[in-house]
């Protein structure tokens, strides 16, 4: 019995093509060990719960990199106010309680940073490693569907760094809320002592039944000029009704001066303090959910990551920062741009942004609320498609 | 100022309970996420004993670590005691290919893949009948990995159909891959993690199942010792037999191993051997690719040779070889008396080469033993004294050299 097609040709060696009789195949599945009829599942673009369990262990199971993420997110503001309480615990009179508003602020900043990059970190190595270690030709011989085991990184992923910042950010409030500064009654400005969460209307109306501490408390004045002899010049305090048409006219100005000033000196109010929250989480979903998908498409570690790096803390702020003659909407397109419009009050006004970090207000005019949306989203949703469709086309 | 101070926490107390209430719960919640994914990995950490249900599943898992072949536990036992040369198995009878009409279990026409201007796989008929061990052989660079990273839908052909079990492939691609186990090129996973962790990456993308075929799997390819040691410290027969565990998650029906002897020591050449030939008496078929022609003559029945992209000859083993031409070798007294007898008589010799001791013949193929007693008696038969008459048929490795391209490049 010769193995072989019906008459196989054998170019090149005259005489010697292999004859045999070829066979009627069978039903699939005819003989062997077992007989099993269609896919189990396997084709379908749902990840299943065991696919997305053992993708979380493989990346848990990464040492070095776990050290690095919990370092990174809780590490941060366990150190930072681990100190400040051991410091104030030693020496009350010389070091201030851990919590503030201040520290609330400026550590709420680095760790968005901080997050964002990790988990850009952590995306690219959820998005490469299979690769990198040889694993992915496996899978994709199991007959699994590359778009499902594509899409189970992406809660195994978020599963490790979501809890870790939420658990980072609690700590902070934790910290703020019960070992923080006693809040004050009124709002200290220059002296003066200013009702507290007022609104533009009852700001107005305060400053209008108090036109000496207004003047001073924000600084209205001197208005009128006193001339004196030999040339000297006396300036003279402003009057009530000097106060009265300085407020009527820039009222918008001192309500925006007395709420940054407000916001400084109080700590964040419950529900700001739970916009801060998903905020952060939003921020660091995206730099797993982009890193994910370039480290994906890029099928490089290290590549993948540096270019996060540099998106966040150099293409970003100068972007945000810094407006280019007629591209302002193509700056807009930049999710950390967005993101920065999105920022909750209480971050933005921890400082003006920064190249090679630091957030705050956007230096270019604010984009509507559904292109915002629109590029957050976008962002979300293109790189998911972009690093999917890479996994599905890939040579493995 | 104590009381003030702690007025004021009290205050800020107050302000934030509802708040840290929601922050407690959501701590609370991502834990219980937490834990339950982490559970849920570990779950199968430690070795565990078979579930007693009666679903197909875990009768299949079952069959792959209690329905062996006699070899099965004679390998398994020899790896695990470090004894390395356990008893080999008889070879399946070639003569069981004739009883492969159940349909092929790969089957490709005209199947062709190119990167760029170089054609890796050039319009290949590819035949594998069921049931046994097909290799497929040729030289480096021939395309030997090429095909089969085609067949599995690792690399997208150009041209040419392909079905695996008889199932199209790529269109049913997950259904077809479902009764097929593979290790292509050599066999790498993630060294961070244990050799039974890398399994349980891979069973979970099987599907239900091959979750419990794991620990089976790891005793047959004698690594149940070694399971929970991270891949790292494992040597490359170790990773190699790694990789034939992950092909019995499955419990496939085809297993392909792209150049299994790949590293490994003779001894371990010799286990994996073993362990080929007991998968086939378990009625596997096994494509296994190699440039190893010794080790091919001895696993496998059928061969495909394939140089340059093209396979230039398919069969059982027997077949070729037996195809290929004979030589032998006479002394006798008068070699040109020798010469001219057996020169007159048709169809004895293809040719004649005349020795100062001798004549040697080189036969038609598919000569018999017959044509060679007939050689003896026509020289006997005219008085010419023979001293020794000797046939010396074509091994595989000249057989192969001389209808590869190969051969022509050495000279």
């Amino acid at each position: 019995m010769s193995v072989g097609p019906p008459s196989l040709p054998s170019p090149g060696v005259p005489g010697a093509a292999v004859q045999t009789e070829r066979p009627t195949p069978a039903p699939t599945g005819a003989s062997g060990p077992s007989r099993r009829e269609g896919d189990g599942g396997r084709g379908s673009f749902v990840p299943t719960w065991p696919l997305i369990a053992t993708k979380f262990l493989e990346l848990r199971k990464r040492r070095g990199l776990m050290v690095a993420v919990l370092l990174l997110t809780v590490g941060l503001p366990v150190v930072v106010l681990g100190i400040r309480l051991l410091f104030h615990l030693v020496a009350p009179h010389s070091y201030g309680p851990a919590g503030s508003p201040s520290v609330f602020a400026g550590l709420t900043a680095p760790m968005a940073e901080f997050g964002f990059i990790i988990a850009a970190t952590l995306g690219a190595t959820a998005g490469t490693s299979d690769l990198a270690d040889g694993v992915f030709r496996h899978l994709v011989v199991t007959g699994r569907s590359r778009l499902a085991l594509y899409l189970a990184r992406l809660p195994a992923g978020l599963s490790i760094v979501l809890p870790l910042v939420a658990v980072a950010f609690a700590l902070l409030c934790f910290v703020t809320a019960y070992a923080g500064s006693p809040q004050p009654a009124a709002l200290n400005e220059n002296g003066v002592s200013v009702p507290l969460h007022l609104d533009q209307a009852q700001l107005e109306g305060w400053l209008l039944g108090h036109p000496e501490q207004a003047a001073r408390a924000f600084s209205i004045g001197p208005i009128g000029v006193k001339a004196e002899g030999q040339g000297i010049v006396q300036l003279a305090p402003a009057t009530p009704t000097d106060v009265r048409g300085f407020v009527e006219h820039n009222i918008a100005g001192i309500d925006s001066s007395y709420t940054n000033d407000e916001l400084s000196a109080l700590n964040p109010a419950d529900n700001e303090m739970a916009k801060i929250g998903l905020w952060l989480e939003l921020e660091v979903a995206i730099g797993f959910i982009v890193g994910l998908g370039l480290g994906s498409l890029i099928g490089q570690r290290t590549v993948a990551t540096i270019m996060m790096i540099a998106l966040e803390i150099i293409v970003t702020p100068i972007l945000a920062n810094v407006q280019i003659p007629y591209f302002v909407n193509g700056q807009r397109l930049v999710v950390g741009v967005a993101m920065d419009q999105l920022r909750p009050a209480g971050m933005a006004t921890t400082g003006g942004r920064r190249i090679f970090g630091g957030h705050g207000a956007l230096g270019i005019p604010p984009m509507p609320t559904w292109a915002m949306v629109s590029v957050i989203v976008g962002w979300i949703v293109g790189w998911t498609v972009i690093g999917a469709w890479r996994m599905a086309t890939r040579d493995a | 100022m104590g009381s003030a101070y702690s007025a004021a926490i009290l205050a800020a107390s107050r302000h934030h309970f509802r708040f840290f209430g929601l922050i407690l719960i959501v701590v609370v919640l991502a834990g219980i996420v937490y834990l339950a994914v982490r559970l849920a990995a570990r779950r199968d950490t430690r070795p565990k004993a078979r579930r007693p249900t009666g679903t197909d599943a875990d009768r299949r898992a079952a069959s792959i670590g209690s329905v062996r072949s006699p070899s099965g536990p004679a390998v398994a036992a020899a790896a695990a005691s470090g004894d390395r040369t356990p008893r080999e198995p008889s070879r399946p009878p070639v003569a069981r290919l004739a009883g492969a009409h159940n349909g092929w279990a790969v089957e490709t026409h005209g199947l062709t893949k190119r990167f760029g201007p170089n054609v890796a796989v050039d319009d290949v008929q590819l035949f594998v009948p069921r049931g046994c061990a097909f290799g497929y052989l040729g030289p480096n660079g021939a395309g030997k990995t090429t095909l089969i990273r085609t067949l599995l839908g690792l690399t997208k052909a150009d041209a040419g159909s392909m079905s695996l079990l008889g199932v199209p492939v790529p269109s049913q691609r997950s259904r077809a891959l479902a009764r097929v186990g593979a290790i292509v090129d050599e066999p790498r996973f993630h060294s961070h993690l244990t050799g039974r962790e890398n399994l349980r990456l891979l069973a979970a993308a099987r599907g239900p199942g091959a979750d419990g075929r794991i620990a089976p799997s790891l005793e047959r390819v004698g690594l149940g010792e070694r399971a929970d040691d991270k891949v790292a410290s494992y040597s490359m027969g170790m990773r190699q037999r790694l990789g034939v565990a992950a092909c019995l998650l499955g419990d496939p029906e085809l297993l392909i191993l792209d150049e299994p002897m790949n590293g490994l020591d003779p001894a371990g050449m010799r286990e994996m051997r073993m362990m080929i030939q007991s998968f086939v008496e378990e009625g596997r078929t096994v494509l296994l690719s190699s440039h190893l022609l010794d080790e091919v003559e001895r696993t496998c029945d059928a061969v495909a040779i394939v140089d340059r992209g093209k396979v230039i000859r398919q069969g059982s083993i027997h077949d070729l070889v037996q195809g290929a031409s004979a030589v032998v070798e006479v002394d006798c007294a008068d070699p040109s008396r020798a010469t001219q007898l057996i020169g007159e008589a048709e169809g004895l010799a293809a040719a004649i080469a005349t020795r100062n001791d001798g004549i040697t013949l080189t036969l038609h193929p598919g000569a018999t033993r017959d044509t060679v007693a007939e050689i003896n008696r026509r020289l006997v038969e005219a008085s010419v004294a023979v001293y020794r008459l000797q046939e010396s048929r074509t091994s595989l490795e000249e057989w192969f050299l001389s209808v590869t391209s190969r051969l022509g490049e050495h000279e």
